[in-house]
């Protein structure tokens, strides 16, 4: 084995683990609340949930400097009340992977829920269920296959951010070296023999999750089709 | 949403159409010069009063890092003038035989500069003051992949800070990223050259490194071999190592 | 009882209904598009109406002048077209839905009472997807009346049927009907069903009654 640091794996793991865990709840509770749901101004405001897909990534990390740096709209609050700063700290780097994989989490919790039966939480409804007890034994069970996908789109997505994540949390190794990063100036400064371990590692990663959660998603639609 | 992206897409598009079918008119001599993107504000301003003086000759420049132009001119891209920011690049070309022999000459030098935000109270006055208990975070280029990086690590190796402050250094993946990373304040010292500083309204330079704690920071000019115009190309190099020249540079913060 | 006044703005027209029901079967019939199922989910309190009155048994469900009161509390059976039988669950998970924790118990005879009068105890264990489209129904009878309604709402029941299946379950809502004794209303477009099975038939054309009947024959037939 190559002689190196490995501290970037088990942070990256740790950044879109947490991201994940605060994007799938706000992005199944939106998707939900908006779902089936018509208001003046939805389609804007799915819009701007849909932008940081398609912004620049700097743009989405200027963004974020503006909002959470030492002397952003947020940051400046942050530091002031509890002496807490997001900039160049691994926090800032999940920040970073929220904003950018929660697209994904929404689009796919959205369509989840856009497809299922209105008639299946109606039936619970009247037979008395809680608009919770509806959520999580009819909505939630039956919207999984799709919740799940995007829970595992977005924990990919999570582990490769790069460029929100180098201007929010800046490259300080050791502290905010995810393995994108490691990659990047690896590969700056020549080092190619472990710019390529980390490259990888992160393809086999990323192509095993998808693979698994396709081949999940297949068996489980299966088991709910009606005949 | 698919509308929209499709407009956007669209939009885009078309501007990028529009501004490819305006091909500007070819000049009696026109020099194509690859500079460094660090000398963009300086050249650009040395742009109007060199074609003044020189009719008939029209500059245009090609902003990039030098190691990307050196590349580019080897693979045979166009260009009169080559104005790098490293003298490393500038000895591969030499090497290779892609300049014209003799015509290479420094035709300006820069110095480290570290910055703190223009609303900084510190007191800091000297590179040597820099107490690594008083600093949160450390802006510096990388130093294995960007050359202000190498130059700050060379300094601070020197004045044994480099190792103290190791667990507060925020490596930018360019000079620019180091000076936004002090302009928002989100670091509280960094280091640039002093002509990136220069042209910044929102850090303020607390001191200037001793030329004697890293290896020197020359830009060394040169007219490309391939060049069309060698003559016109060799003006324009000696007006920059001219007075005048080295004056429109320093205005911008060259040394 | 049953009281209903129902005022609503539709799409293409107004709905103007008022008519009350005892413990009988009223049957709604009408070309689709004519306020059928707007009713029922009224009733149901899955939508409401725009003015009017619902009252079931001094229960009052909807009031011009009061908040609705949520569906989840009005105590309704409803058999929904197609049944919308949760497909992740057992039957007996089906079933067993809308029991409440507190009522298990003295449930339990009731309930096992209703699978041998539907001849669906040996499903228990099987997915919707598993069973047949007159077992379906039986099912989601079954679970509509589990909680122990005031009210039973049927969707065009048995339109998914055949024809063979569709009378053996005729036969079977009507001893249902017997014997729990509550209002049901059932949704249909089959007028042969309708005469069959209602105690009363309203037509109803663009969200208005336009006939009423009274069936006296059949009930005695059955019974």
């Amino acid at each position: 084995m190559l002689d190196m640091d490995y501290s970037p794996l088990l942070l990256s793991l740790k950044v879109a683990a947490i991201s994940t865990f605060f994007v799938f709840l706000a992005g199944v509770f939106i998707a939900y609340l908006l779902a089936k749901r018509d208001f003046f101004g939805k389609s804007v405001l799915e819009a701007l949930f849909l932008l940081p897909l398609v912004l620049p990534p700097t743009v989405v990390g200027f963004g974020l400097l503006i909002l959470f740096g030492k002397k952003g709209w947020i940051g400046s609050w942050l530091v002031e009340w509890f002496d807490f700063q997001i900039v160049f700290t691994w926090i800032g780097a999940v920040i970073a992977s929220i904003v950018v994989s929660f697209p994904l989490m929404y689009q796919s919790a959205a369509a989840a829920f856009e497809s299922l039966d209105e008639r299946l939480s109606n039936a619970a409804r009247t037979m008395g269920a809680s608009e919770w007890r509806v959520f999580w034994s009819v909505v939630f069970p039956l919207a999984w296959p799709g919740l799940l996908a995007g829970l595992v789109l977005s924990f990919a997505r999570g582990l490769g951010e790069f460029g929100a994540t180098l201007m929010l949390a800046g490259y300080i190794p050791g502290k905010t070296d995810t393995i994108p990063m490691a990659i990047y100036f690896a590969v700056e400064s020549g080092q190619m023999e472990k710019a390529t371990f980390w490259v990888v590692i992160i393809i086999v990663f990323g192509f095993s999750l998808i693979l698994w959660v396709n081949w999940w998603s297949k068996r489980n639609i299966r088991r709910f089709t009606r005949s | 949403m698919k509308h929209f992206l499709f407009t956007a897409l669209f939009a885009i598009l078309s501007i990028f159409l529009v501004g490819c079918s305006e091909s500007e008119k070819p000049e009696e001599a026109e020099l194509l010069i690859s500079a460094a993107a660090s000398l963009t504000d300086a050249l650009e301003d040395v742009n109007s009063t060199y074609e003044e003086q020189h009719e008939g000759v029209k500059l245009t420049y090609n902003f990039g890092s030098s190691g990307k132009l050196a590349a580019n001119i080897e693979n045979g891209a166009p260009s009169d003038v080559f104005l790098s920011a490293s003298s490393k690049d500038m000895n591969d070309m030499e090497d290779k035989e892609l300049i014209l022999d003799g015509s290479r000459e420094n035709f300006t030098s820069n110095v480290l500069v570290l910055i703190a935000h223009k609303d900084s109270d510190s007191r800091i006055d000297s590179f040597k003051d820099i107490d690594p208990a008083d600093v949160d975070h450390f802006a510096v280029g990388e130093p294995e992949s960007v050359p202000v990086g190498r130059y700050t690590k060379e300094t601070l190796e020197n004045l044994n800070l480099w190792e103290p402050l190791q667990t507060k250094l925020v490596m930018g993946s360019d000079v620019r990223q180091v000076l936004t990373y002090v302009e928002m304040g989100n670091a509280d010292l960094g280091v640039v050259y002093s002509s990136d500083a220069f042209v910044s309204g929102d850090v303020k330079v607390l001191a200037e490194s001793d030329p004697e704690w890293h290896a020197p920071i020359v830009y060394p000019g040169a007219v490309v071999k391939a060049s069309k115009h060698p003559e016109a190309a060799q003006d324009f190099l000696d007006f920059l190592t001219s007075e005048k020249g080295e004056k429109a540079l320093q205005e911008f913060g060259f040394k | 009882m049953l009281n209903v006044r129902i005022h609503k703005q539709l799409a293409h027209y107004e709905m103007n209904i008022e008519f009350e029901m005892g413990n009988e079967i009223l049957v709604l019939v009408g070309p689709s598009g004519s306020g059928k199922t707007t009713i029922l989910n009224s009733v149901a309190g899955l939508v409401h109406p725009d003015s009017g009155m619902i009252v079931s048994n001094k229960r009052i469900f909807f009031d011009s002048n009061e908040k609705p009161m949520p569906a989840r509390e009005r105590k309704i059976g409803y058999l929904f077209q197609d049944y919308a039988l949760f497909p992740h669950m057992t039957v007996e998970k089906n079933i067993w839905y809308g029991v409440k924790k507190t009522q298990r118990n003295e449930s339990k005879e009731m309930i096992k009472q209703l699978l041998q009068v539907l001849g669906i105890e040996h499903l228990l264990q099987k997915y919707p997807h598993q069973i047949s489209g007159g077992e379906k129904q039986r099912v989601g009878l079954a679970r509509a009346l589990a909680a122990r309604p005031s009210v039973l709402l049927l969707d065009e029941p048995l339109s998914a049927l055949d024809k063979e299946t569709r009378q053996q379950c005729q036969d079977e809502l009507l001893r249902l009907h017997n014997m729990w004794k509550i209002p049901f209303m059932i949704v249909t477009h089959d007028l042969d069903e309708a005469e069959r099975l209602g105690d009363r038939i309203i037509y109803l054309e663009q969200g208005k009654i336009a006939d009423e009947t009274w069936s006296v024959n059949n009930k005695n037939k059955q019974l």
